[in-house]
């Protein structure tokens, strides 16, 4: 019973986890991009006058596709036309279940796993769920019976066909090295330190095999420059064309779902998952104490400093607007500054010796927010690369999957091989 | 002319070893996509975007506005029903219904004069033929909008009302 | 015959012809003008046509000149040139340049003139003009406005010497000269409108056209007045679906370059408010689909008449005889659409193609006479045109029938006694062609659309055809038809600019 319960925690966490960033990452990238481009983006939907730079517009964005018309082709296939949305974010949502978010958790004496399934082939299961989000985008082209979106869903096979060997070849290296296909066995393993200073990270054991994983997960994303299946400048807007309201939301959303995934499985893979360098879980049940001192010293911190960036807009901009958002400077202070007042009580309250049990939690959510963090960071690089690189060419990118990454890929592999043949894998 | 003269370099430049790998390219791009974005964060009010309705951009006096008809000192129009300006009018927009002025001295006036805010060009040549300076574009108004069409379509009080903004 | 040197070119011409007429052969263009008329008499007063002929002092009028052998002309020299200049100039001094709310703006003498050879730099300044009386309404037609004058006469004239009427003259002299009526008088005359025509400045312009249209938005189709037997040549001025007004066009073998002003209104009917513009079935308004079921029911049988009209053109005509096929024939109402002629254009007979209705075949019928063919057929009648049943007679004996299909254009008396009244075209809004009372086959092009679902006459009457399949494809064919059927011996689709004489008894 209680590992049902167990699960079923874990599995609404993780969850919420991936909901709650899509629309922080759907603001990340229209206010993202808006930077980039020297413009200022979105600042006009508000709660109240509360805009809280652009985050509002996401909800507005939700509440317009939820009443609108949906409106779909006549000549579709019904069953599969509904159900290619559904297939695309389900797969984008199941890959979590064998992505450890953190160590475990130690409750009342029970020794929770920080994932929802530990699967002895996460690895494989990885591969394989990825590889059926093609099928939604594929039926998503086909069934809506239009020429644009079946091009769009060829081109989405034939770039996952290409990639998926890439990111299967660059993957093994990592498998031979710690001779695991279990996920939380690969992010144990990146725990340790190299010749004693350098974290044993799988970017660092697997150089070349990270390059080409990372530019495999950005093809089976289809995230620019690979967005090829949807490129508008020849095929509109390709799969989803012919999809509006709600099953338009369900791809948008199962695009930035893709996203976190994808960001999840590089940081897990590549960057040590929940592992903070130098500071292994031991070292961090014994400090817990004053690390919490100084995470709650720089929350005061941090709200003090838009506490008062917020009263400075409060002076510069008094009946700047007339209407509602001339109160969002004095809202926005009083928030922080409640804020920093919670914080600095917590931090009076010296919670200091929070006892055993309270530096095992403790140390397990920093390791969670060490991970979560790792994953927003690759999350905004995936944005990041799409305001910069321009979009590949069709030929480009089946030259570069074929002609480049498939040789570097394989040589990558002999050359671990030989490796770990020689001198022992990190077992 | 030919091409001959021209080095293949210009136009197929040979790319260096660093460059044909790529990777470090695309990191220079990052690098400059991402002072652009840091720069931005720290200075929001070096953005040129402006924040429309509650900032305006200043217009040039002759900038073309919607049109306006002028009146005479006892407040009737000026247009004499010429049907000059809908003549020139390279959109067509201008739609003028001539009628008998009582004055004889006046002798025509327009029963009707509408215009099509949403055809006209604001190319200003209804002004330039006018021989009466009774149809002048420099109300400055820019900001025409309604919910529908026929709103679009503003008729003789209107455009002799200094009042009216936008549209019907 | 004389022979003469123009601009250093030799024509030759007949003896006593004008030097204006020479010199528009020579030039390809007319001198520039104001008060010569080529149906009226020469006056000479505008100064306009001056040319230089060498030998002769001074310029000279060449309206005014008869042509000699041997004479050597000028008419763009530089002296020429600046005398037009400077006659233009002083026919300015006292214009009030108001075109902007003048009707003749765009057909103006004096405008294109100007354009042409004016001065451009003008001398003339808009103070101290000499202001007459504007806008003075002289007559049911036509209203004048003094200021705008050149005084070239021509109205005059044309009252004195075309309708004998004399109601215009020339009151007081130098720049306080204009024209005017006598004291209690008016411009009634019932050729009045072409004062307005001939006027080339805007001095006198139509009550009926003013402010309706500026002149340079109409488009033009040649006409033929559909309002009496003459069959004076008009041009159809039309914009945007909409005919506008009647011009003469000038045919010197039929109107010369007249009409009445009872013609001019023809084009309302055009318009009027009952037009026929759908098919209607017992009053109720069908389509043509609809329509052609209808039909099929009451002429299952073919007809047992069919009635023409004076009104319809020569060629639906024809092919109503061909509709008929053997049945019993009417041209309509003996004596109807009368009125007042008179010796000038004005026929009695206000149809336009009484002669065409013989030439096809049909006799016309006295009111009793048509009654009894109506009583007498024991099948389908079909009316083609006029409006037979506003004798009492015919609409008596037309009344309680469920077989007559009517094809007309508007909602008159036989419109509503037929069962099935069927929307044709007027003529206005197709091709076809009137023969006048002289026998002159003239050609009249459509100008405007047909308003709803109006048909072309000849087409409706093809499907009414006893074997629609030999219904003719064009009007072109149907045309060559007509002239098989009647051996004419001219090409109806191409009728010379004034007609062509059809022969037969008048």
């Amino acid at each position: 019973m209680a590992i049902v319960l167990e699960s079923l925690a874990k599995i609404v966490f993780m969850f919420l986890l991936i909901m709650g960033m899509v629309p922080a990452l759907i603001w990340a990238e229209r206010k993202g991009a808006a930077y980039i481009q020297d413009r200022t983006g979105p600042n006009r939907a508000s709660i109240g006058g509360v805009r809280l730079a652009g985050l509002v517009h996401p909800i507005a964005d939700v509440l317009k596709l939820v009443f609108k018309e949906d409106v779909a082709p006549t000549n579709r296939h019904r069953a599969l036309y509904a159900l290619a949305p559904w297939v695309v974010m389900t797969v984008a949502v199941s890959t979590y279940a064998v992505i450890p978010f953190g160590d475990y958790l130690t409750i009342a004496g029970r020794k929770i796993p920080l994932v929802v399934a530990d699967l002895q082939v996460g690895l494989l299961y990885v591969l394989a769920v990825a590889s059926l989000g093609t099928y939604g985008i594929v039926l998503a082209g086909w069934a809506a019976n239009n020429k644009f979106t079946f091009l769009g869903g060829i081109r989405a096979t034939a770039q996952m066909i290409s990639y998926e060997i890439n990111m299967g070849l660059a993957i093994m290296g990592l498998m031979l090295i710690f001779g695991s296909l279990r996920l939380t066995d690969i992010v144990a393993g990146q725990g340790g330190l190299l010749f004693g200073w350098l974290p044993m990270w799988g970017v660092v054991l697997q150089p070349l095999g990270f390059v080409l994983f990372i530019t495999s997960v950005y093809a089976e994303t289809n995230r620019n420059p690979f967005d090829l299946p949807e490129g508008e400048s020849e095929i509109v807007a390709g799969y989803h064309l012919e999809y509006s309201s709600l099953k338009f939301a369900l791809f948008f959303m199962a695009e930035y779902c893709h996203m976190v995934v994808g960001a999840a499985m590089i940081s897990a893979l590549y960057f040590g998952g929940y592992q903070i360098p130098w500071l292994p879980r031991p070292m961090l049940e014994k400090h817990a104490g004053l690390l919490l001192q100084l995470v709650l010293g720089l929350t005061v911190a941090a709200s003090l400093l838009f506490a008062v960036l917020f009263l400075r807009r409060v002076q510069r901009e008094k009946g700047k607007f007339g209407d509602a958002r001339d109160r969002e400077p004095v809202l926005g202070a009083g928030f922080w500054i409640i804020v920093a007042l919670a914080a600095a009580g917590a931090f009076a309250l010296r919670p200091g010796d929070i006892g055993a049990t309270g530096a095992s939690v403790f140390a397990s959510l920093f390791q969670v927010g060490a991970f979560v963090g790792k994953v927003v960071f690759f999350a905004w690089l995936f944005i990041w690369v799409r305001w910069t690189l321009p979009r590949f060419r069709y030929d480009q990118l089946m030259r570069l999957g074929w002609k480049v990454m498939l040789p570097l890929g394989l040589a990558n592999l002999v050359g671990t091989a030989l490796v770990v043949a020689l001198i022992g894998n990190g077992k | 002319m030919s091409f001959e003269g021209l080095s293949k370099e210009s136009t197929e430049k040979r790319r260096s070893l660093l460059e044909s790998i790529y990777l470090w390219e695309v990191v220079k791009g990052l690098a400059v996509t991402g002072r652009h974005l840091v720069h931005n964060i720290f200075h929001t009010g070096d953005m040129p975007t402006m924040q429309y309705p509650e900032e305006k951009r200043v217009y040039s006096d002759r900038f073309r506005g919607r049109h306006r008809l002028m009146k005479r000192e006892d407040g009737t129009p000026r247009c004499v029903a010429c049907q000059m300006c809908s003549t020139y009018c390279p959109a067509d927009c201008i739609t003028i219904t001539a009628a008998e002025h009582p004055d004889p001295a006046i002798e025509k006036y327009p029963a009707t004069f509408d215009i099509d805010l949403l055809r006209c060009v604001y190319c200003g040549l209804c002004e330039e033929a006018c021989p009466c300076d009774a149809i002048r574009m420099d109300t400055g108004i820019y900001e025409i909008a309604a919910d529908s069409r026929d709103k679009f379509v503003v008729d003789k009080e209107f455009l002799l009302n200094e009042q009216t903004r936008g549209t019907r | 015959m004389a022979k003469l040197t123009i601009d250093g070119g030799a024509i030759e011409v007949a003896d006593g012809t004008s030097l204006f007429d020479a010199c528009r052969l020579a030039r390809g263009e007319a001198l520039p003008h104001f008060c010569y008329h080529p149906d009226l008499s020469i006056a000479g007063v505008c100064r306009l046509c001056q040319v230089e002929v060498e030998g002769m002092p001074k310029l000279t009028i060449a309206c005014n000149t008869a042509v000699r052998d041997g004479m050597v002309v000028h008419t763009r020299s530089e002296k020429v040139r600046k005398a037009s200049q400077q006659i233009l100039e002083m026919h300015l001094i006292n214009h009030p340049v108001d075109c902007p709310i003048c009707d003749q703006a765009g057909e103006c003498g004096l405008q294109n003139q100007y354009m042409a050879y004016g001065l451009y730099d003008s001398q003339v300044t808009q103070g101290d003009k000499v202001h007459k009386t504007k806008a003075q309404v002289i007559g049911p037609e036509v209203i004048l406005d003094k200021e705008r004058c050149v005084l070239c006469s021509r109205c005059v004239r044309f009252c004195n010497e075309v309708t004998k009427t004399g109601e215009l003259g020339i009151f007081n002299r130098g720049d306080r000269a204009e024209i005017g009526v006598a004291p209690g008088q008016q411009l009634d005359n019932a050729y009045s409108v072409n004062t307005v025509d001939i006027c080339p400045v805007g001095a006198l312009t139509s009550r009926d056209f003013r402010f309706q249209k500026r002149v340079w938005m109409l488009k033009s189709a040649d006409g033929v007045c559909a309002g009496c037997a003459t069959g004076c040549n008009v041009r159809i001025d039309h914009e945007a679906g909409r005919v506008y007004r009647l011009k003469p066009r000038r045919n010197a073998q039929v109107n010369g370059s007249w009409m009445c002003d009872e013609g001019r209104h023809t084009y309302k009917a055009v318009h009027a408010d009952d037009r026929l513009v759908e098919p209607m079935w017992r009053g109720q308004a069908v389509t043509w689909a609809d329509a052609k079921v209808r039909l099929a029911e009451v002429a299952a049988g073919g007809f047992a008449l069919v009635v023409g009209s004076a009104h319809q053109a020569l060629e639906e005509l024809c092919l109503l005889k061909q509709v008929a096929a053997g049945a019993a024939l009417s041209g309509g109402l003996a004596g109807s659409d009368m009125g007042v002629g008179d010796d000038i254009l004005r026929s009695a007979d206000r149809t336009p193609n009484r002669r065409g209705l013989a030439l096809a075949g049909f006799a016309e019928h006295g009111a009793i006479e048509l009654a009894a063919l109506i009583r007498a057929a024991k099948g389908a009648i079909l009316v083609h045109g006029g409006d037979p049943a506003a004798a009492p007679e015919v609409a008596a004996a037309l009344a309680g029938r469920q077989d007559v299909v009517y094809v007309g254009t508007h909602r008159r008396a036989t419109a509503q006694a037929a069962a099935l009244a069927l929307p044709g075209a007027t003529w206005a809004e197709k091709a076809g062609i009137f023969v006048n009372r002289q026998g002159r086959a003239q050609a009249f092009a459509q100008a405007v659309a047909r308003p709803g679902q109006a048909r072309e006459d000849w087409r409706v009457l093809a499907e009414l055809l006893p074997a629609p399949a030999a219904a003719p494809g064009s009007l072109k064919v149907l045309r060559e038809a007509v002239r098989a059927q009647l051996a004419l011996d001219v090409d109806l689709d191409r009728l010379p600019a004034d007609g062509a004489l059809t022969g037969g008894e008048a």
